[in-house]
């Protein structure tokens, strides 16, 4: 008889969701986690408020996690990390390491939820000096500060008058190898330009940028809110570089539709950093046979038909481990993961019978 | 910084400075390249007005460039260029480019955000009339609106002189003494500029012929305001409209007619704000259904376009009417120009811009009149018809200064019904 307990990898927003469902379909879910916490990157990276409705991260969090508790189809296990993989669908026998102790996993497919990480911009070019001025900072480290209530310069302690975020940096990038557009370093720009309005009202917020991808909905729930109520700048044009001015930070780029250069003063800079496929989603990589695309995001089988299922039989992809997402692509890849992996086990269940 | 750096050199392709036209090695000029800053502090100004809002919304998509009648004879303008500027540190309040916008609306029309200058260059406009920054063709234009209740600074009691010049009896309210159906709101241009009154005059004829039921104010009207109103005169816009609904409340009539599609806006948009809510009709509007009625014995053999008037047309949606009047006159054959309907271009004459041609003449390398009249003569048409008192003037001119004399006749719609009426 096949097993038809579903394996998750991965407790962030994907993962969660997958769990959900599954349970809610009245099969069981075991959700893996390497952390003592689920949420993913929105809690380990302490994200402040979410793209695109600016709701609280860690109330939106609990909206998700509460229905997982002492939830009889669920099983977390916290601190938990896979090392291995055998058997196929219906059968499949994970290593794991938890606690401390070896374990094994067993379940009748498994979904990777394992996410991305956030492109380090120190990595390969040094050209905005991420590692050499303190008041270069990634949209991660933003978002520590906005939540934190706590929006200062981080070389003197003091609030910025002027910042400004730059858009694209490790996206869109043949140099880097990342050719892709991350998706939604656009809206979660603009979402932080907001947020650092409404803490320092006294700042004026640049937004330096190729061209702004504010898709769907986020055009006008983000971009028209931030420019026609909060009054941030959008200016058409990359900054290059970033060099010291005594105190402050000189971004040098073009303005493209003045067709002039420009050298601007600033207290602080904002890096639009991209995603990058994290290191648990390359490892699960290796460790299942899943192929993986030219930038090592997993890839699925189905194009925009499927965009969950991999090349292993039984073994499903959801959220940031397959390619940029925002937070409702990775839920509903979640959702979607669950159903396929349900309907996987079911089948191979009628195929044994 | 050095010198070279900091500054650039601007060579333009053609540049007459003071009449004399210089070529490129003579016209260079030195201007700032490099950006420094960005002090929005220009823009934030704008905005925190009322009406001043939707100046901050633009997303510089450009559409309004192309179709800014001021920018098509290289006036450098337009909504997304004057945010471009505020955005770095101008001072819309002081700047010449606070005096070039017509308010013809061609960039509303197309605009995705709605930045909506009809809104923002009255809001910014009042602001530099309070601090006495106005050109001075403007300024005396509001000084004589001001002492004699027209722009013109002809006397009130000349208002209503042309009715004598009329070919027919033009009943005047105060001297009937009873309700009528239709109240003409006849405006200064009709009633003091010599060829608005060839149109009026006309207009009251076709009236009397059609037995409509009509009456004027005669010396007791006064300027609409609605030009002077959008060219920042709000307090003086307010004062007449009042002294306006004031005159109207005396009298009984069901409708209003006007000759002025700008005063057709004011008394349409502005003056329900007011108290003063009446069903106020355009004169095409109230003659087009009317046409079958006129007796119109003599062929007129025109080749005939027409221009519709910003506040007719994109400002007020009559496109029909005039069109229709047009085509029921024997003999004439319509043409239309390219830029026709909603897509008409600006004659230049509204948002104060009839009170600010010396200004303008500096920066514009054209009148828009004459770009309008070049466009019609394009079509190889006889008449440039109008219906917009502001229009044959300015299209008169623009025919003499562009060499056509001859070519192109303008003339208002009241006059060719007129002269089909033999």
């Amino acid at each position: 008889m096949a097993n038809q307990d579903i394996v998750i990898i991965g407790g962030g927003p994907a993962g969660i969701e997958a769990a959900k469902g599954i349970a809610d379909l009245g099969y069981k879910a075991i959700l893996v986690e390497k952390r003592d916490r689920l949420g993913g990157n929105p809690d380990e990276q302490q994200y402040a408020a979410l793209t695109p409705d600016l709701r609280d991260t860690e109330e939106a969090l609990e909206e998700m996690i509460a229905p997982l508790r002492d939830n009889p189809n669920i099983e977390v296990k916290y601190n938990t990390l896979v090392t291995g993989a055998e058997g196929a669908l219906g059968d499949f026998t994970l290593k794991a390491v938890s606690m401390g102790k070896e374990i094994d996993i067993k379940a009748g497919a498994v979904i990777i939820s394992t996410g991305f990480q956030h492109f380090d911009p120190g990595r390969e070019t040094q050209k905005y000096g991420y590692y050499e001025h303190d008041d270069v900072l990634t949209l991660t480290d933003a978002e520590k500060m906005l939540k934190a209530h706590n929006f200062v310069r981080p070389s003197n302690g003091e609030k910025p008058k002027r910042i400004c975020f730059i858009q694209c940096v490790g996206s869109r990038d043949r140099q880097i190898g990342n050719e892709y557009c991350s998706k939604v370093c656009c809206g979660i720009s603009s979402k932080q330009a907001i947020e650092v309005r409404q803490q320092v009202p006294d700042c004026k917020v640049y937004i330096f940028y190729i061209d702004m991808r504010m898709y769907g909905y986020w055009e006008n729930e983000i971009y028209w809110p931030a420019q026609e109520q909060h009054k941030v700048n959008y200016i058409k044009g990359m900054a290059t570089e970033i060099v010291k001015k005594g105190d402050k930070l000189l971004v040098k780029g073009e303005d493209t539709t003045l067709r002039r250069p420009m050298e601007v003063e600033m207290d602080m800079v904002i890096l639009a950093v991209g995603m990058e496929p994290s290191e648990g989603t390359k490892q699960m990589a290796s460790i299942f046979g899943i192929k993986q695309n030219k930038y090592n995001f997993l890839e699925t089988t189905g194009g925009p038909l499927d965009t969950v299922s991999t090349n292993v039989p039984g073994v499903f992809a959801a959220g940031a481990c397959t390619g940029p997402a925002d937070l409702e692509d990775s839920v509903s890849a979640g959702g979607l993961a669950a159903m396929k992996a349900i309907a996987s086990v079911r089948k191979a269940e009628m195929a044994t019978a | 910084m050095s010198k070279i750096e900091k500054e650039r050199i601007i060579e333009k392709e053609s540049a007459v400075v003071q009449g004399i036209e210089l070529t490129a090695d003579w016209n260079r000029m030195f201007e700032q390249r490099v950006v420094f800053d960005y002090d929005t502090t220009g823009l934030d100004k704008v905005a925190d007005l009322a009406g001043g809002e939707s100046m901050a919304w633009c997303y510089q998509c450009t559409q309004c460039i192309p179709v800014c009648p001021v920018n098509t004879v290289g006036g450098e303008y337009g909504p997304r260029k004057i945010f471009r500027k505020l955005q770095q540190g101008m001072d819309l309040f002081t700047h010449d480019d606070l005096w070039k916008c017509t308010t013809c609306a061609n960039c509303l029309r197309v605009c995705p955000k709605v930045v909506n200058m009809i809104e923002i260059m009255p809001a910014v406009r009042e602001e530099a009339v309070l601090d006495g920054n106005v050109p001075d063709e403007l300024q005396e234009a509001f000084e004589n609106t001001f002492e004699y209740g027209n722009p013109l600074g002809e006397s009130q009691r000349k208002r209503a002189d042309w009715v004598k010049d009329a070919e027919v009896e033009v009943p005047v309210m105060k001297e009937i003494k009873r309700e009528v159906d239709v109240l003409w709101f006849v405006e200064c241009y009709p009633a003091y500029h010599h060829r608005g009154k060839d149109a009026t005059t006309a207009l009251a004829k076709i009236m009397n012929v059609l037995g409509i039921d009509y009456g004027v104010l005669g010396t007791e009207e006064k300027c609409s305001c609605d030009s002077q109103r959008l060219a920042g005169e709000q307090g003086l816009f307010e004062e007449f409209a009042e002294e306006n609904i004031k005159t109207f409340s005396k009298y009984k009539f069901n409708k209003i007619m006007t000759t002025d599609p700008h005063a057709l806006n004011a008394l349409k948009k502005e003056y329900p704000k007011f108290g003063g809510e009446y069903e106020v009709v355009h004169y095409t509007t109230m003659l087009a259904p009317l046409m079958e009625k006129l007796d119109l014995k003599n062929k007129l053999n025109y080749k005939v376009t027409f221009h519709d008037p910003c506040y007719l047309g994109r400002h007020n949606g009559e496109y029909e009417a005039p069109r229709k009047i047009l085509e029921s006159i024997p003999g004439v054959e319509l043409t239309e120009m390219g830029r026709c309907k909603e897509q008409s271009y600006c004659c230049g004459g509204g948002g104060g811009g009839m009170w600010l041609d010396g200004f303008m003449a500096d920066h514009v390398q054209e009148r828009l009149s004459e770009n309008r009249v070049k466009e019609a003569v394009e079509t190889g048409a006889d008449v440039l018809a109008v219906c917009c008192p502001y229009e044959v003037s300015r299209f008169e001119d623009a025919v003499k200064s562009t060499g056509n004399e001859g070519k192109l006749l303008v003339k208002d719609i009241a006059e060719l019904i007129r002269e089909a009426m033999g």
